[in-house]
């Protein structure tokens, strides 16, 4: 049985911490690493700033993401959320105002129950269902766009800045992180959904609902996205892109396997992918500054993952894997 | 209870037989009501011009198309194969004028290669199939971004164009590759023990190793073949077009793999195969230029491409067999 | 044939079952229950008992059949929740653990109702009535550990623990009308923790009643009060221990039904062909499983190992084959050693095979009987020049197997899914049959099939045995191992306690 008594000086916290969460090595070897090697650049306040947007713009995503990885699926829509629900946006302003921007939300809380009734019912895999769906969403983004990207004025008080020095998405992403990290630690749904991605047969004979909590969840991811999508949308000065760009559908994955989250479910969380998005931003922002070639970074990243995918597979045992 | 016995297994019988089929009779009704649909909107297409540009963009599709679905049929899924291909083709855009043919087993190899990557991947370090090649997928665009720095690149060898454009019988040659490919692919499905062995892994897989099948081989060997295909598709398109720049992977994944399930190859494994993939190609490629034809954009037919892709994998989709699904 | 008691908590009459409408699970089944005992329901595997415990917690629903609780009609319950809320829940034999969670968690799952506001978990709360419960049951864990931290017996506890609790948490009533049921629950323990499982259980028998399933008999005679024995899904005994007298063997007798072992015909068996060793296991150890395992195996010979659950045989059996690790001894296969972590391919390869009754692991059921036939016999159905399929030779092939086995079938194109569960197993043989690897392994061939289709199989085995097959039997039918098996090893916890041949067997296991 583990000895549960905990040490506290310092150096063992970070030792403890280490263990609990490897990425934090990484994360602290990242900083190390182009601290000395840029110092000028990467030690400023503007590269910090940098990082926060970049970290902020990432984990909007991936908060919704990560609740539904816990279950051992994966939801990968909220790009489409965001270009069709920006692109709602514009189509629909002249009608309803400023209240048109609560279209993303719902749009993100109706695409994720679709997602969790087809992906539970109809027993399609989440990964295609969901890459399928963005497809179609980005497809109908080009479609209402008319092929240019459109401009959505008027929202600037959301992203205006409330504290000197911080960027206001980020205090509007704090509540979001905070919000998915209780749903998975401190309420009853949160051990359901564990339960569902440790062992589904299980849950299902303690008497757990699966497909019930199943739809939750994408529901409940879906409409994270859609209002993460809010903030980042003004982020982006209210513009909404007419290209499906691969990168901002990957770069969230990234942050969520890198943080630790098993992607067979029942372990890891938003609280993870905190850390991950954190170090993964970190790297991003250190490959920008250096003088390596641009595109060296797409190739950095692709490895990043297959990396940290492999180092979290060791873990898992007898499973058949597909 | 031995006569209600026999009557109930006929039923069943039936009711198994009806399923398998039904899946075989929809895509073909479907090409036959898409054919009908052309004629009418515009009979002049299927005159021979038509037809030509429908060949050059069903062949190369249908090359990597069979790749993909021996992939599936063994109940994994391969995200890589549009990168490679793109690869593929810029390996001999670059380097067809330096050393001319040997682009054709230069590519053809990295392309291998690639596929054994994911194989290991999946079968050695135990990561699921999606998330291997999804990565794999990265780095080749990145390997791609990196060696054509975006750049547009234009193939001038003519002998390496001969390959694909060649007219025999009023069909340009590459059609003659795209069919001969499919037929082997087919024939290899179906009648060889290698073939037989990808369905019993896709079917049930600890039957397979209960069966005396090497799964970790036959896993590696698959994604070795669909990186091998994705890279002829590769060649031949290049060779086709003559030039080119990169798009991105999501831009055709879908489309190839809504080709795959509308043929009829069912998501969960084991059914399926390319002869009904090329069903699943002539509909989606043809939808694809019914659709330009009316002028409907890009945007239009990413949104068919993918409710058809969600559509088909519900349908082919084995419920009796899958207990559980993320 | 139901004991009404006056303290009758429930009773359950004239339970039907029936699965793809072909089997029958359980037929007119009557159990009842009273407060403050344990009552033991035994039988083969296959005989219906797991479908029992199924519609009792709500996982099934009876075709027919009433239950009435504390002598009123009530419909079944539709899910455990609601079965709960009656004061019934159970503790599976496997799967029924979530590795991943925290113990005080698991205690919880599914009725974490009283504990939760506005979605919001009272998490200390339950931590402290996590620990609370823990110490009432003297179970040896942290509640901060995982699930998977814990050894086996330990799980197991926090599970039985984990009903009672579902029970008292849902349960409108008091505590004493709470029905636990225990599915198997002594299987992955040791000899001292199974005898601090039964000390508590009586312990707790004053606050509940308990269901204990097993086919372990001495178990069943120790800490039972009452016995009703399933036999091929009808209750064909019932036992009162503070009214009878019932011996062991008696009670061996009722589960095997001893009636049925004349019947069975059979053509002569042979006696073991040759001296020809084609297996010698030597001090065979897998840690946790099995210790010091030797026997020689001789062509045409087949041996059984015979042993409660757990005890070990599962385990050896899937070590010949290929799909389990051995951590000391040797394997030696005609003459050459094995090593210990090759794959059941490479297994095949040197011609050991492995059957399995439970036919969704072994065959493909959306392939046709041919199909499933040919895959192990590939070599058989190859064109001469050319390496590929001779579908008229594999058609053959299964049309000889078809009517060797008698298989009930329109075509040797049918899906499997279409047939009957002998029918599958048939096939399952019939592969085997025409494979003739040179040892074949056999993991309860004939669970949960009809008798007919039982003697086609055992026919076959033993055509397979005269042609020279060695075969190691694994089943919980003592009547196969009669039947089949030239000599049989009897292990306990996963060491051989004695071996003896047929003859010593049928006296022991029938006299």
């Amino acid at each position: 049985m583990k000895n549960l008594n905990r040490k506290t000086s310092i150096p063992s916290i970070i030792m403890q911490a280490i263990k609990i969460y490897p990425v934090i090595f990484v994360l602290i070897a990242f900083v190390v690493i182009f601290s000395s090697l840029y110092p000028q650049r990467f030690l400023t306040l503007l590269n910090l700033t940098a990082i926060i947007r970049q970290f902020v713009s990432l984990m909007l995503f991936a908060a919704g993401p990560s609740i539904v990885v816990v279950t051992g699926s994966l939801d990968l829509s909220y790009v489409g959320i965001w270009m069709l629900g920006g692109i709602l946006v514009w189509l629909l302003q002249p009608f309803l105002g400023m209240y048109s921007i609560l279209v993303i939300p719902i749009l993100g809380l109706v695409t994720g129950f679709l997602i969790g009734i087809i992906h539970a019912k109809a027993k399609m895999p989440s990964f295609i269902l969901t890459l399928s769906l963005l497809v179609i969403y980005s497809g109908l983004t080009a479609t209402i766009a008319g092929g240019i990207p459109r401009t959505v004025k008027g929202y600037d008080f959301i992203t205006a800045d409330l504290i000197r020095g911080v960027p206001t998405p980020f205090l509007w992403a704090i509540p979001i992180i905070i919000a998915a990290i209780y749903i998975v630690k401190r309420t009853r749904m949160g051990i359901y959904l564990y339960s569902i991605g440790s062992n589904e047969e299980g849950a299902k004979l303690a008497g757990i609902n699966v497909d019930r909590y199943k739809i939750l969840a994408f529901t409940i991811s879906g409409l994270f996205s859609g209002i993460g999508s809010v903030i980042i949308f003004q982020h982006h000065g209210g513009s909404v892109p007419v290209a499906l760009n691969l990168n901002t559908v990957v770069y969230p994955l990234v942050a969520i396997v890198l943080g630790g989250t098993l992607l067979i479910g029942g372990s890891g969380g938003p609280h993870r992918t905190i850390l991950g998005a954190l170090t993964f931003t970190v790297l991003i922002r250190g490959l920008n500054i250096s003088f390596l070639d641009p595109t060296m970074i797409q190739l950095i990243v692709g490895l990043l993952l297959i990396a940290s995918i492999i180092a979290s597979s060791r873990g898992v045992r007898g499973v058949t894997v597909t | 209870m031995k006569g209600n016995d026999k009557a109930v297994v006929k039923e069943l019988f039936i009711s198994g037989w009806l399923r398998n089929n039904i899946s075989t009779i929809i895509p073909v009704i479907a090409v036959v009501v898409i054919i009908g649909i052309f004629q009418i909107i515009n009979p002049v297409f299927l005159k021979y011009q038509g037809i030509i540009t429908l060949v050059y963009a069903m062949s190369y599709f249908l090359i990597a198309a069979c790749g993909l679905t021996f992939v599936i049929l063994m109940g994994s899924f391969d995200f890589s194969v549009v990168s490679v291909l793109k690869l593929s083709s810029l390996l001999c855009v670059l380097y067809v004028d330096r050393i001319g043919l040997m682009v054709i087993p230069l590519a053809l190899l990295v392309s291998v290669g690639f596929g054994f990557i994911n194989g290991i991947l999946f079968a050695k370090l135990k990561v699921p199939s999606f998330m291997a090649t999804l990565g794999v997928s990265i780095v080749v665009e990145g390997i791609g971004l990196y060696l054509s720095k975006g750049f547009l690149h234009i193939v001038t060898n003519q002998t390496f164009k001969a390959l694909t454009v060649t007219f025999i019988a009023g069909l340009p040659s590459i059609f003659y590759w795209a069919i001969g490919v499919c037929i082997i692919c087919t024939l290899i499905a179906l009648i060889t023990p290698f073939g037989r062995r990808i369905y019993a892994i896709g079917g049930n897989p600890i039957g397979a190793v209960l069966s005396g099948i090497n799964l970790d081989r036959y896993r590696i060997y698959v994604f070795m073949l669909s990186g091998f295909l994705a890279g002829l598709a590769g060649i031949l398109h290049i060779s086709q077009q003559g030039g080119g720049s990169i798009e991105m992977a999501a831009d055709m994944s879908i489309p190839l793999f809504a080709s795959v399930v509308a043929g009829g190859t069912a998501l969960s494994g084991g059914v399926g195969g390319p002869h009904r993939t090329l069903l699943g190609v002539i509909i989606i490629t043809w939808i694809q230029a019914g659709m330009l034809m009316l002028g409907y954009d890009r945007g239009i037919q990413m949104v068919v491409f993918g409710a058809i892709a969600i559509v088909m994998g519900i349908a082919t989709i084995d419920r009796r067999r899958i207990k559980f699904v993320k | 044939m139901v004991m009404a008691m006056n303290d009758t908590i429930m009773e359950i009459r004239g339970v039907s079952k029936t699965f793809d409408r072909v089997v029958h699970a359980l037929d007119n089944v009557s159990i009842s229950i009273s407060k403050n005992e344990i009552l033991g329901v035994v039988g083969e595997n296959g005989a219906g008992k797991s479908t029992l415990m199924k519609i009792l917690v709500g996982v099934y629903s009876p075709d027919s059949g009433e239950w009435y609780y504390k002598g009123e009609r009530i419909p079944f319950p539709k899910n455990p929740k609601e079965a709960a809320k009656r004061g019934i829940s159970i503790v599976y034999q496997e799967k029924g653990v979530i590795p991943s969670l925290k113990v005080y968690q698991f205690l919880f799952l599914g009725n974490e109702d009283k504990y939760v506001k506005l979605s919001k978990l009272n998490i200390d709360k339950l931590k402290k009535h996590a620990r609370e419960i823990l110490e009432e049951f003297h179970v040896k864990c942290n509640i901060e550990n995982f699930m998977y931290e814990l050894p086996l017996s330990t799980q197991k506890m926090v599970e039985i623990a984990r009903a009672i609790l579902s029970v008292r948490l849902e349960h409108e009533v008091d505590d004493v009308t709470s029905v636990i049921i225990l599915d198997e629950p002594t299987a992955p323990l040791t000899i001292e923790e199974r005898k601090d499982l039964f000390n508590e259980l009586l312990h707790m028998k004053k606050n509940a009643s308990f269901i204990f399933v097993s086919h372990i008999i001495p178990e069943v005679m120790e800490f039972t009060d009452r016995i009703h024995v399933l036999r091929d899904g009808k209750m064909i005994a019932h036992y009162d221990l503070s009214k009878e007298r019932v011996t062991e063997e008696g009670l061996f007798k009722a589960i095997v039904g001893k009636e049925s072992v004349e019947i069975i015909s059979k053509p002569e068996i042979t006696e073991a062909l040759s001296e020809d060793v084609v297996l010698k296991v030597k001090n065979l150890t897998k840690k946790g499983s099995y210790y010091d395992i030797s026997f020689e195996l001789c062509k045409g010979e087949c041996i059984g190992i015979f042993g409660p659950t757990g005890s070990g045989k599962s385990e050896i059996v899937n070590t010949i084959a290929g799909l389990l690790n051995f951590d000391e001894g040797a394997l030696i296969v005609k003459g050459k050693e094995v090593k210990p972590n090759e794959r059941p391919h490479v297994r095949l390869a040197k011609g050991i095979g492995y059957f399995s009754g439970e036919t969704g692991k072994e065959l493909f059921l959306n392939w046709s009987i041919a199909k499933n036939i040919s895959i192990v016999n590939i070599r058989k159905v190859l064109r001469k020049f050319i390496p590929v399929f001779n579908f008229s030779a594999e058609k053959k092939m299964a049309e000889r197997i078809v009517k060797q086995l008698s298989i009930k079938t329109p075509s040797v194109n049918a899906e499997c899914y279409a047939l009957s569960g002998g029918s599958k197993q048939k096939v399952s043989v019939g592969k085997w049959f025409e494979r003739s690897p040179v040892i074949l392994m056999l993991e309860d061939p004939t669970i949960g099939i009809d008798v007919g289709a039982r003697n086609d199989i055992y026919d076959s085995t033993i055509e397979m045995k005269n042609r020279g097959i060695a075969m190691i039997l694994i089943s919980d039918d003592p009547k196969e191992y009669s039947l089949l098996c030239d000599k049989i090893l009897f292990i306990k916890h996963g060491r051989i306690q004695k071996v003896i041949n047929n003859e010593k067997f049928k006296q022991e296991m029938f006299e």
